[in-house]
């Protein structure tokens, strides 16, 4: 249905500097498909959705709808983007009328559809939404997620054949999140095509056929929920769905600044909530270094905390070497260490060889 | 509630008129060393003005208009009032209560002015005014108009125009009895008279327009008006910049103050008094026409002012909003350049130096500054009202299959509306009251009307109650209109 080719967009600065946000996007999407993406902000998901529908046009590549190169020039945009429907972060409801009014505009006004005709599709799609009661309220009566269920049925009233999501529960109270995806969990239910940017993990993971992990502009990982959220191929989809937070520091010999990796380790820990495991992993730093691994430098000491799996590492990463630094060490220190943390996982790597303490 | 202002404001006025009085009674005036310590107010201008800024032992008080001046030794502003001795002949002089005090001892010269390279036209009315004094109608016409037996008779004679060549255009400062003043739309006055000669001798019409003195000297320089007169006196300092013609007479000044035997109540009542003041304000002469033509013209002016104005401003909006660099810096200069100066100063610009010598009509000239005015407002109107509409509503209208015109028309437009009319609206009554001063280009507005009418009556009350209740009805009125227009705004 829309397939999408070397897809590129860039901003230019007043400054002239060149912002590039979207590098290299190809997929297709079929008909039927749910597709969401994900990936860390700035990762040019939301510049893809409006750079699908033109909103925001796209700098290079090719966007095949329904078998036409809708970046052709004299291609009538507003067509298409009448079977492609879209929903905002923030709603966007006009805001001069009343809610059933929103809904049948754009039918009255584009598809010169009967007004008693439209107030009826109004309402039976109003109902769909749940929201029937509040046909004649003004938006600014409504709370936000009764506004994105609004929007919902506005952007229904034109029976899209793909709806495009940008971030729909963004900007909502954590309490009113359920009622609108609720709403879009019925349209997955009822075939919809739609392409739906979210933060929202369990969601994307419920819902979707398909899920695109967007990182640096590209589509970094495409594939089916089970693949990106259990056994994802790249290690940066790994970290991301397992939301992994990671501090690294470079050392280069004993003369480095302890004190201030003390600090940050310390900061990290309060900022991720797990406090009670700085002074453990702080003891565990400092016996590696000194005791263990002193004759390893220049190393690279990483701490790392998963947020989905509440574990938390310690790596030390020495390049150029095949065996373990433990090997050769005073198994006495190495059993004073591992009695310190729930494992010990000793792994060459690309590089060199890795040491890994769970704690 | 309205009403119970207007009538509030009505009795109040006629309280502080019918109570006029002077503290400083029995003023007697023997020769001009008496006038030390008090207040003298004469007309800005004239030789007695210059005559008696040199004296520092009185306190000289400047007005526009002969009427100003007399209003003011009314409101007791002034002890003695100096002008011309016929200005204020017998019949003002009774209906105000003002007598003659004494007579000036030196005259002044008074003639007509010209642009200093129209030779010609200044040789032309000497040579006018020798045949009129060689054969006696020089005479003739003082004799009418320079006795107050011509005020009395309150009759004149009306000389149709035969003339058919390019118009003479003539600046008159005064609009008031015997030198030149208006009655039913037509000029009469003893300068009047002697400029029609000239127009006979030449084959040309008059073109008549009344100014201020100092905007009609400016207008004959600028080549707005080939003629000045009303009661212009010749001075040396004059004489470096224009030409004139040899003066036609000497004119007196005299001391007028306010006569103590004068029965002011006339018959007594307040209600025959308003009726007589009313009378003589707005029926007499069809005095009423001068509001009627104000007012349209007011309105003429306002209403095409805001149509050509809201244009302009929609284009210096789209230009501050251009990717060229030079048309946001063109439109960022007019928005500061018309917010920083005086609506009447850029009146007076394009009238006297952007369209001097144009041909363009004194009106064209006015629509123009004002649209120019109305622009600017609009411009930030535009914007701000624009700036309040989310940019999200523009890209929903889009996203919904609108195209970019329609999702303006349709989706931003009316909300920028409901922003922005109540600006547009005060910005237009701004404008309806801004137009007050077209007067100082000589266009006969609805001010301007009220003007010519106390000028001639001499009376300050009715004419300002009725321009006033006349502007308030029109802002109102301009007010509901708008009102009326975005209550239309309908959504389906």
């Amino acid at each position: 249905m829309i397939t999408i080719s070397h897809l590129t967009k860039s901003f230019t600065d007043p400054d002239g500097s060149v912002l590039q946000v979207l590098k290299d996007v190809n997929c297709v999407i079929n008909p039927g498909e749910v597709i969401t993406v994900i990936g860390p902000s700035g990762s040019g998901k939301s510049t893809l959705l409006k750079a699908l529908n033109l909103l925001d046009p796209p700098t290079g590549g090719s966007i095949i709808f329904d078998g036409e190169d809708i970046l052709a020039k004299g291609y009538p945009v507003h067509k298409m983007r009448q079977r492609v429907g879209m929903v905002f972060q923030d709603f966007n409801l006009f805001g001069h009328m009343t809610v059933l009014e929103n809904v049948i505009y754009a039918p009255c006004k584009i598809k010169k559809m009967d007004i008693a005709q439209a107030r009826e599709m109004g309402l039976t799609l109003l109902r769909k939404v749940g929201l029937m009661e509040k046909a004649d309220a003004y938006p600014s009566s409504l709370s936000g997620g009764q506004k994105q269920r609004v929007a919902i049925a506005r952007c229904l009233a034109m029976e899209p054949e793909v709806i495009l999501f940008d971030e729909p529960t963004s900007s909502l109270d954590p309490t009113m999140v359920g009622e609108v995806l609720s709403v879009i969990r019925h349209l997955a239910k009822d075939g919809m095509t739609m392409l739906i940017v979210t933060h929202e993990m369990k969601f994307a993971r419920d819902v979707s056929t398909r899920i695109f992990y967007m990182q640096d502009g590209v589509i970094y990982e495409d594939g089916t929920p089970e693949q990106i959220f259990e056994t994802p191929r790249r290690s940066a989809t790994k970290a991301f769905v397992q939301r992994i937070r990671k501090a690294v520091f470079e050392v280069g010999s004993h003369d480095f600044d302890f004190l201030n990796m003390e600090s940050h380790i310390r900061q990290f820990c309060i900022k991720y909530n797990i406090a009670e495991k700085s002074d453990n992993a702080l003891v565990l730093c400092k016996k590696v270094v000194r005791n263990i691994m002193s004759d390893y430098f220049p190393m690279t000491i990483r701490i790392t905390h998963s947020e989905l799996s509440e574990v938390t590492a310690l790596d030390f990463m020495v390049e150029n070497l095949d065996k373990s630094p433990l090997e050769g060490a005073d198994p006495a220190r190495v059993e004073e260490i591992r009695s310190l943390c729930h494992k010990i996982i000793e792994e060459p790597t690309s590089r060199g060889f890795r040491v890994k303490l769970l704690i | 509630m309205k009403r119970v202002l207007l009538l509030a404001l009505y009795v109040l006025a006629i309280c502080s008129c019918a109570g006029k009085s002077n503290d400083k009674s029995g003023i007697e005036l023997h020769d001009e060393t008496d006038l030390a310590g008090l207040r003298v107010a004469t007309q800005s201008g004239t030789c007695y003005e210059l005559d008696l800024s040199s004296r520092n032992d009185i306190e000289l008080q400047t007005y526009n208009t002969e009427s100003d001046v007399l209003q003011a030794l009314i409101n007791g502003k002034a002890d003695v009032i100096v002008n011309d001795e016929v200005i204020y002949n017998a019949v003002t002089r009774r209906d105000n209560g003002v007598k003659i005090a004494m007579l000036g001892e030196k005259t002044f010269p008074t003639g007509f002015l010209f642009r200093r390279d129209d030779r010609y036209l200044a040789q032309a009315m000497d040579a006018v005014q020798q045949r009129m004094v060689a054969d006696g109608t020089m005479q003739g016409l003082k004799e009418f108009w320079l006795t107050d037996a011509f005020a009395e008779a309150g009759e004149y004679v009306h000389i149709p125009e035969e003339s058919t060549g390019t118009p003479l255009r003539v600046a008159t400062s005064t609009m008031s009895a015997p030198i030149s003043f208006q009655v039913n739309g037509e000029w009469y006055g003893l300068e009047i008279d002697i400029i029609r000669e000239l127009g006979k001798a030449l084959n040309r019409p008059l073109e008549i327009k009344a100014y201020e003195m100092a905007s009609g000297i400016l207008a004959v320089k600028t080549g707005q008006a080939d003629i000045m007169c009303g009661c212009v006196f010749i001075t040396p300092e004059r004489k470096q910049e224009f030409l004139f013609s040899e003066p036609y007479h000497y004119y007196r000044p005299a001391y007028f103050v306010i006569d103590e035997e004068a029965n002011f109540d006339h018959d007594g009542s307040l209600f025959a008094w308003l009726k007589n003041s009313i009378r003589r304000n707005l029926i007499l002469e069809g005095r009423w026409k001068y509001i009627v033509d104000g007012l349209l013209k007011t309105i003429k002016i306002t209403l095409l002012s805001i149509l050509f104005g809201s244009l302009l401003g929609a284009c210096i909006y789209q230009m501050s909003r251009s990717r060229r660099r030079w048309m946001r810096s063109f439109a960022h200069f007019y928005n500061s350049f018309i917010d920083g100066i005086p609506d009447l100063v850029l009146l007076l610009i394009m009238f006297y130096i952007v369209f001097a010598d144009s041909g363009i009509s004194s009106d064209t000239v006015a629509i123009v500054s004002f649209s120019m005015f109305f622009a600017a407002s609009a411009c930030g109107i535009y914007r701000s009202s624009l700036a309040a509409v989310p940019p999200g509503q523009m890209q929903a209208g889009l996203a919904l299959g609108f195209t970019r015109v329609q999702s303006f028309m349709h989706i931003v437009l009316p909300q920028a509306l409901r922003h922005g009319l109540p600006l547009f609206k005060a910005q237009c009554i701004t404008l309806l009251k801004g137009t007050a001063i077209v007067g100082y280009i000589a266009i006969q507005d609805l001010t301007r009307a009220g003007d010519m009418i106390r000028s001639r009556t001499f009376d300050a009350l009715i004419p300002l109650l009725v321009v006033t209740v006349l502007y308030f009805l029109l802002a109102w009125l301009l007010g509901l209109l708008l009102n009326l227009a975005s209550s239309k705004i309908k959504v389906l």
